[in-house]
């Protein structure tokens, strides 16, 4: 129990190191830290509109962290969320464009399906890579990010840009092929369910099956899991499909439930902000959990605080960066010192 | 046909020049045992923070080493948290990323409420006689301070890393730690020196970027050129001597992209954009393999 002590009292010291800068920063630029955190929580959670919207940004932030930390419990280090996420969003957009006249809701598990598809696809050639000639994964992953979002720029300027549209995105999805909404006359839709329950199933997983057992037997020791008789590759299959899917699914939740057309720039970096969630949430999936809303409390609140106050919403990305760096710090610092 | 090739080929010297410097960088703090994943970002803001500074005093020496100073800092910052802590490397360089890259269009977007910050590129200098030589002249010595910089460095820090005693040592505390310590070194010393040069090396890189070729920042303008970097790493074997090799092919790629886009080659733009990337991941697939790196990397050194 000392121990569970130890992990959890280095958020509050985190949490304080990281405000202790943001309000520095903020003061030598010439804002006000207190009036601007009022914003961050007011523009979060202030009215029902705005705390859908925070609960809107939870699902492909949530996703994207549970790809990346099912990655990591087998140390499949993947950095390409972003990209995954991306490519799911297309082929559900592609799936999806083509559904005119299907009954509502019978859609939804044939979308969901070619996105985690699309996302396992764009992760393919990292995992070959890794499997068959034992390439880091970390590089390749990297560059089909990038790789990816060039095609999709490539696609909403050109071949699916709809014609009618200022902006670089393609035409509408047919409304069939729309996620339910939660509560009616805001973006809530019932993605954030899917999520949750999907982030309760990965705790499941890792911890209740053999399945996870392995992946994570593979994670803490290579060597150890071999020679205990588990199958590398397989269970670093395992993971990557499970990774590489459910970025999908994120990037399906952005185009059938939020924006429901595809448009350049949809993610502000959904996949990267991943990684720092699920450091976040101590690689565990309910930590990730609770972990997702508090960024994108930050971020909702931060695009408020960017509108009324103006301050730059990057500074909430570094108020993130700063806010897990000093957490993990103080809690390898802690565990290292007994 | 030979004008194009010409200005294909000396932009390729042009566009390896960040990714030598950034590379070189990396060589160091690798083969001390560190890596460092936070490059790219690295990249974008000493681009920014150079330009700004060359900018507002005038000077691009103090631009430069403004530069210079603010990407040691940033890896400061990664090798307190990884090598004086000891958390996961992989994870802290990432965490680097987003800090770096915030840190840049924070500033950025504050500052270009009320300036636009454009400057003039650093003008050629022509090496006499040699820059005469036909073709050959153009495409090797009618360059930037920066160019000429980056391939001295590369073979001073490989002089250095193969035939000084330093080298010695930073390449023995990435592949034995203990045996160093037990030799009397400080291996946490010379880790964090190393990772601090990668910085300072990203920062020189950031600075070629805007100083000696964009002349503006725009946000992410490392443009995937700090990973670049550490994939020539890999490429080059952790050799500075094989990193020039490494960036010129990736200069190559970059220079292919912006000449034909500049020409107004039939192609959809996008596609030559991704040429870079396509040639990482063929790179990859055939080095790999027949390559490892320094045997304590990654791994954190504790005194027993």
């Amino acid at each position: 129990m000392e121990m569970r002590f130890e992990k959890y009292i280095a958020y509050p010291i985190g949490l304080l190191v990281a405000l202790l800068i943001f309000s520095a920063i903020l003061l030598v630029m010439g804002f006000n830290p207190i009036s601007s955190l009022e914003t961050i929580f007011y523009g979060s959670f202030g009215t029902i509109f705005s705390a859908s919207e925070t609960f809107v940004r939870v699902t492909p932030l949530l996703l994207s962290a549970l790809a990346f930390l099912i990655g990591f419990k087998a140390r499949f280090l993947n950095v390409g969320v972003e990209g995954q996420l991306h490519m799911g969003a297309l082929t559900a957009y592609l799936v999806a464009s083509q559904m005119e006249g299907l009954p509502g809701g019978s859609s939804v598990p044939l979308i969901a399906l070619a996105s985690f598809i699309g996302g396992v696809a764009w992760l393919a050639i990292p995992l070959l890579l890794k499997i068959k000639l034992e390439i880091n994964e970390i590089f390749p992953t990297v560059a089909m990010n990038f790789i990816a979002m060039l095609i999709i720029s490539w696609l909403c300027t050109g071949p699916i840009k709809d014609p009618n549209a200022l902006n670089p995105q393609t035409k509408t999805i047919p409304e069939a092929t729309w996620l339910p909404l939660l509560i009616p006359r805001t973006r809530l839709h019932v993605g954030i369910i899917f999520a949750f329950f999907l982030a309760f199933l990965m705790y499941l997983i890792l911890y209740k099956t053999v399945l996870g057992y392995e992946i994570r037997a593979v994670g803490l020791s290579s060597k150890a899991a071999k020679h205990g008789g588990i199958n590398l590759s397989k269970n670093i299959i395992s993971a990557g499909l499970l990774s590489g899917g459910l970025a999908g699914l994120a990037g399906m939740a952005e185009v059938a439930g939020t924006n429901h057309f595809l448009i350049v720039g949809f993610s502000p970096g959904f996949g990267y902000q991943g990684i720092a969630i699920a450091a976040l949430g101590g690689f565990h999936p309910i930590g990730v959990l609770f972990a997702s809303i508090f960024f994108s409390v930050l971020l909702i609140g931060g695009e408020t605080m960017q509108r009324g106050v103006g301050v730059p919403i990057d500074m909430i990305y570094i108020l993130q960066a700063v806010l897990v760096l000093s957490v993990l710090i103080v809690q390898r610092w802690i565990t290292v010192r007994r | 046909m030979i004008e194009i090739l010409t200005a294909i080929l000396s932009g390729s010297v042009v566009l390896a020049t960040p990714i030598l410097f950034s590379a070189l960088g990396e060589i160091y703090d690798e083969r001390a045992g560190v890596l460092n994943l936070g490059i790219e970002a690295t990249m974008s803001l000493t681009a920014f923070v150079s330009l700004w500074i060359s900018y507002s005093s005038g000077s691009y020496l103090v631009g430069t080493l403004a530069a210079i100073l603010v990407g040691g800092l940033v890896a400061l910052i990664h090798s307190f948290a990884c090598v004086t802590i000891g958390i996961n490397q992989l994870i802290s360089g990432l965490l680097i990323l987003t800090l770096a890259d915030g840190i840049a269009n924070f500033s950025y977007r504050n500052l270009s409420a009320s300036t636009t910050l454009i400057i003039e590129p650093l003008k050629a200098i022509n090496i006499p006689v040699l820059s005469q030589i036909p073709v050959l002249g153009p495409i090797l010595f009618q360059h930037n301070i920066f160019v000429y910089l980056a391939f001295l460095f590369a073979i001073i820090l490989g002089y250095i890393l193969y035939k000084t005693t330093w080298g010695l040592k930073i390449r023995g505390v990435g592949e034995n730690p203990e045996a160093c310590d037990a030799a009397g070194m400080n291996v946490n010393r010379i880790r964090h020196l190393c990772v601090i040069l990668s910085g300072v090396m990203a920062g020189l890189g950031g600075a070629s970027l805007t100083l000696g070729y964009i002349g503006l920042y725009d946000r992410g303008i490392a443009a995937g050129r700090g990973w670049i970097a550490i994939i020539v790493v890999i490429f080059s074997r952790w050799s500075p001597y094989r990193a020039i090799l490494g960036s010129l092919i990736f200069g190559i790629g970059y220079s292919v992209a912006s000449n034909l886009i500049g020409i107004g080659a039939g192609t959809s733009y996008h596609f030559l954009l991704m040429l870079p990337y396509i040639i990482a991941i063929i790179v990859i697939s055939f080095t790999f393999k027949r390559t490892k790196g320094p045997s304590a990397l990654t791994v954190p050194y504790k005194r027993k």
